[in-house]
């Protein structure tokens, strides 16, 4: 049990990532490849360079530091930067190390309803790490924001260790799923079962992609799935939104939306109203 | 919001028509000549002054109005001649303009009295002086009831003209007040109108409104009460009300435009614990979230207790994006200006002046802003002077003790024999000075001064680099580290970064930097323990800079929290402009840990929130908690931002002071300046679209 987890972001005051007032962790490493990903440094499993190029003074300190062909993320560049435009996300820390950074603050967030709610990058893709995170905050309000792509047996032993559940279905046809995000969705529709058997309380967020997931049939399919689950509280609707690709150029990959990111999106709530299930637009 | 008020905004906010009202500017010393040359007292030069620009208003009145007054007199002439003014300032401290500013009066000494009685009360004092051969008090006496008679021959133009156009109300209500106490809520509202017009004709400015929703309050129940307004007419009335406050503002003397001092005060616990929130406090709040005017700037009395309805309806007003309310913790305020030997009865009372400043309405003549502490010059005089001799950090921390005691002891000095220009219309809704027919610009019951303190994040922040790598780890030579400041850390990019980007900065929540922060504001507070003003008054610390902050950034080179020469320190308290915090949560408990009952002079934390977080009615609501999370923490006085537009294009002109700065993209957040430059204008686009 001695193993790091790759956290590169944390983030307080969250207001839309469960109850109260919480704070954030995220995660870095996803299985997925969504088409849309607004978090591209979230994806890769190891340290990155990032940098913000948009105030870039080009000063040429950094090229002056750097002694490698191809970057290895060592951070030599980032300490010359004189606008400290760099920076190396991906940290690794110890279980215990994240535990306690987030006791730093726990007390003030449970006083106003909330805790801590992990997300990425995909947490379940280090879950034995998170799982001994989990079992380090038994005093915490406990969330997860996932894509739910596990194995049922490890999904279950996270949730159950969770106080509650934020998982996508993010497309309900296979076919149309691993095109997008490039695996197949037989996993998480499973582990959204599990959900719907279970009394952790949960949400279900639809990200909505203009002329991809963003028509009825998709809507009713997933409303079926869920509907009369006990523990469901709402599906969450995230329009897309075309700052998605705001990041790429930092991490020096490119955005390449192979869906209309023009397109009028469809927010309809008609049909999970027809399900009696409660949803809202983010 | 109705069609009238819709109507009255377009009239004067929009179209500013009553502009076309107004008089040429006049040669403002003119008047201060003629007082020359006939050696007036400066007290007859203050009232005659005031009836020169009453006599000269002209009666305007506009369609469906129903408070009347404008401003048709754009200059308001100097008393002194400018030789004059030299020759004062050999002698004398003159604070800023000269006239009385920045101060609460009690309006109830004249608004629930009327001028009837108020004339009959003067020449009763004129009497009693007459026998006793005072001459000069009966002489004050009667210019004061000189003054009246101007301002009620003044209110009888409007009266006629009303008559003549047919407003009814108007005539109506000005057949009443000012000669008579107000008798409704209308006639109140106009009867404040009257006397906060007078203070502006008079040259008095930062002329704070103080705590309305309760000196107003018992006309508005009576009213309520014989059902002659409800809920909406009644906050037709009061918002037709906050109109007045814009229409001749931008005439009114400030810094910058809306620097103006129209503070409006809503709620406050009482003496016996309960909280004075009240129907009118609700309907302030309402009508400014409907009007959506910088004036009246609404500031809110919170603590424990205060209900979350009460944080929902700011947020909701923070919201509008126009950086108010202002919250003000009676938790922490109350206990501190008892500390600081405010009378009880007094502190429950207490509102904000012209920004932050805490004050008693109608009792203090207190000098809030007279001068400012340079917390960054503080340290980095010893950085640069004495840091090679320093043994050890202790050694440089007590020698910035002492640095901070040095700037004190000089500002104290400095304000000696401070002259205020005379007012004795003002001086009618202060203390006893009625009574004693004495001008309040000689004194009151409270006589202090307030210093603010600039630049706190950067002192703190400074003083953890030095203890850090010059102390502790010892990695950063004493020598090497003041080159580096006097050459603004030309070739010295790594240490640069490292003292700018690496070393622990206040708001945080890192104890190593905010408990030097703490021992700070504590210095700064006990340099002024015992000293006494030449007025008898005390020394009160404060966290504010006004606009101190740009002044004393230019004072000083680099410093070592990585500040560059020229670079500016954040505004009031607050963290340093380039430090990036790990969020509003850490901010708060940072800038909460320090005693601020000790330097309760005033000055704001600010917080600028991403409007985003203000979408959702439970996002609102946990923007509320977070606001009480910093009453409950122990704060003193708060300020949030909903950032807008404006802070984004200037957050792409200087990356360098908006680090902080998080805008919600989609389902998402990110720091705006690591966004490329698409992307930003894309974000600013969208606020362009916004409500």
């Amino acid at each position: 049990m001695s193993q790091k987890g790759l956290i590169f972001d944390s983030k307080e005051f969250s207001v839309f990532d469960g109850p109260g007032i919480r704070q954030t962790v995220f995660f870095k490493g996803c299985p997925l490849r969504c088409n849309w990903c607004h978090n591209p440094e979230g994806l890769q499993n190891k340290p990155e360079l990032m940098v913000s190029a948009a105030s870039c003074i080009h000063c040429g300190k950094c090229s002056l530091a750097c002694t490698h062909d191809k970057c290895i993320a060592c951070g030599d560049c980032v300490e010359v930067c004189p606008l400290r435009l760099r920076k190396i996300a991906g940290t690794y820390m110890t279980a215990k190390e994240l535990a306690e950074s987030i006791h730093e603050n726990s007390e003030y967030y449970a006083r106003y309803g909330g805790g801590v709610t992990f997300s990425g990058g995909e947490p379940l893709m280090q879950a034995e790490f998170l799982i001994e995170v989990l079992d380090l905050l038994p005093d915490v309000h406990k969330a997860i924001e996932t894509s739910g792509f596990a194995g049922s047996a490890t999904f279950r032993k996270v949730i159950s260790r969770l106080d509650y559940v934020l998982m996508d279905i993010k497309i309900f046809d296979d076919e149309l799923h691993q095109k997008y995000t490039g695996v197949s969705n037989r996993q998480i529709l499973e582990n959204a079962g599990i959900l719907c058997e279970g009394n952790t309380p949960f949400v279900i967020r639809i990200p909505l992609i203009p002329g991809v997931n963003d028509n009825e049939l998709n809507f009713r399919q997933t409303a079926k799935l869920i509907a009369g689950a006990k523990a469901l509280q709402k599906i969450e609707l995230l329009p897309y939104h075309k700052t998605a690709g705001a990041k790429y150029s930092s991490v020096g990959r490119m955005y390449e939306p192979i869906f209309d990111i023009d397109r009028t999106i469809n927010i309809s709530r008609k049909v999970f109203d027809e399900y009696n299930v409660r949803s809202s637009v983010l | 919001m109705t069609n009238k008020v819709e109507e009255m905004l377009a009239f004067f906010i929009r179209d500013k028509k009553h502009h076309s009202f107004r008089q040429p500017a006049a040669d403002k010393y003119e008047l201060a000549r003629h007082f020359m040359e006939g050696q007036v007292p400066d007290v007859d030069r203050a009232a005659l002054r005031l009836m020169h620009v009453l006599d000269r208003e002209q009666a305007v009145l506009f369609e469906g109005e129903r408070i009347a007054l404008v401003r048709t007199v754009t200059t308001i002439p100097e008393l002194f001649t400018e030789e004059e003014m030299a020759v004062l300032k050999e002698t004398h401290w003159i604070h800023e303009l000269g006239d009385i500013s920045n101060i609460c009066v009690d309006y109830t000494k004249l608004l629930n009295v009327g001028f009837d009685d108020k004339r009959a009360e003067l020449n009763g004092y004129k009497t009693n002086y007459l026998l006793a051969g005072d001459t000069k008090a009966v002489h004050y006496l009667e210019l004061q009831v000189g003054i009246l008679d101007s301002v009620e021959a003044l209110t009888n133009r409007y009266r006629l003209l009303a008559l003549e156009k047919g407003n009814e109300i108007v005539a109506k209500t000005l057949s009443h007040v000012p000669a008579k106490a107000p008798q409704n809520l209308l006639e109140a509202l106009q009867m404040f109108r009257i006397i906060h017009f007078t203070l502006w004709c008079s040259r008095n400015y930062h002329n704070t409104i103080g705590r309305l929703d309760q000196f107003i309050y018992p006309y508005l129940k009576k009213d309520m009460d014989l059902g002659i307004y409800d809920y909406d007419s009644a906050l037709e009335l009061i918002e037709e009300f906050f109109i007045t406050f814009n229409r001749d503002s931008d005439l009114y003397p400030g810094m910058q435009q809306g620097d103006n001092g129209q503070s409006l005060m809503l709620g406050g616990r009482n003496e016996d614990g309960s909280d004075s929130y009240n129907l009118l406090s609700e309907l302030c709040l309402k009508a400014s979230l409907e009007v959506k005017l910088i004036d009246p700037k609404i500031n809110l009395r919170v603590h424990k207790d205060t209900p979350m309805e009460t944080y929902l309806l700011g947020t909701e007003l923070t919201k509008q994006g126009l950086g108010f309310p202002q919250y003000c913790n009676d938790d922490v305020v109350i206990p501190g200006l008892l500390n600081l030997g405010y009378e009880k009865k007094d502190v429950y009372n207490y509102t904000v002046a012209a920004c932050w400043e805490f004050i008693i309405p109608g009792e203090a003549m207190d000098v809030v802003n007279i001068g400012a502490l340079s917390f960054a010059k503080a340290v980095e005089d010893v950085v640069i002077d004495e840091l090679e001799e320093c043994h050890s950090y202790e050694d440089f921390e007590d020698r910035v003790t002492r640095s901070i005691q040095r700037q004190t002891d000089h500002m104290a000095e400095q304000v000696k024999n401070l002259y205020i220009f005379p007012s004795p219309f003002l001086s009618l809704m202060m203390g006893d000075c009625a009574k004693q027919a004495k001008d309040v610009s000689l004194g009151c019951k409270y006589n202090n001064y307030g210093f603010h303190g600039s630049g706190i994040a950067t002192a703190a922040d400074s003083m953890a680099a030095v203890k850090k790598y010059v102390f502790e780890e010892k990695s950063v030579d004493k020598s090497v580290l003041i080159n580096a400041l006097k050459n603004d850390f030309e070739g010295e990019d790594r240490l640069f970064g490292l003292l700018r980007y690496d070393a622990p900065k206040m708001g945080n929540n890192i104890d190593y930097v905010d408990q030097i922060a703490s021992r700070l504001l504590r210095d700064f507070a006990l340099s002024l323990k015992g000293k006494v003003n030449d007025r008898s008054g005390i020394f009160r610390a404060g966290t504010g800079s006004a606009m101190y902050f740009l002044w004393h950034a230019r004072d000083i080179p680099a410093t070592p929290d990585g500040r560059k020469k020229g670079e500016g320190l954040a505004a009031n308290y607050s963290p340093s402009l380039f430090s990036r915090c790990k969020g509003p949560v850490s901010i708060i408990k940072s800038f909460t840990k320090p005693d601020l009952k000790l330097t309760i002079n005033g000055g704001p934390l600010t917080l600028e929130l991403q409007d985003t977080v203000f979408r959702s009615k439970e996002s609102m609501y946990k923007v509320a908690m977070l606001v009480k999370s910093f009453v409950d923490l122990g704060g003193h006085e708060l300020q949030l931002n909903s950032v807008n537009r404006e802070t984004l294009l200037d957050a792409q002109k200087h990356p360098e002071y908006y680090h902080n700065l998080i805008v919600r993209v989609w389902g998402w957040s990110g720091y705006f300046v690591e966004l490329d430059k698409e992307y930003q204008d894309h974000i600013i686009q969208r606020m362009e679209l916004a409500v």
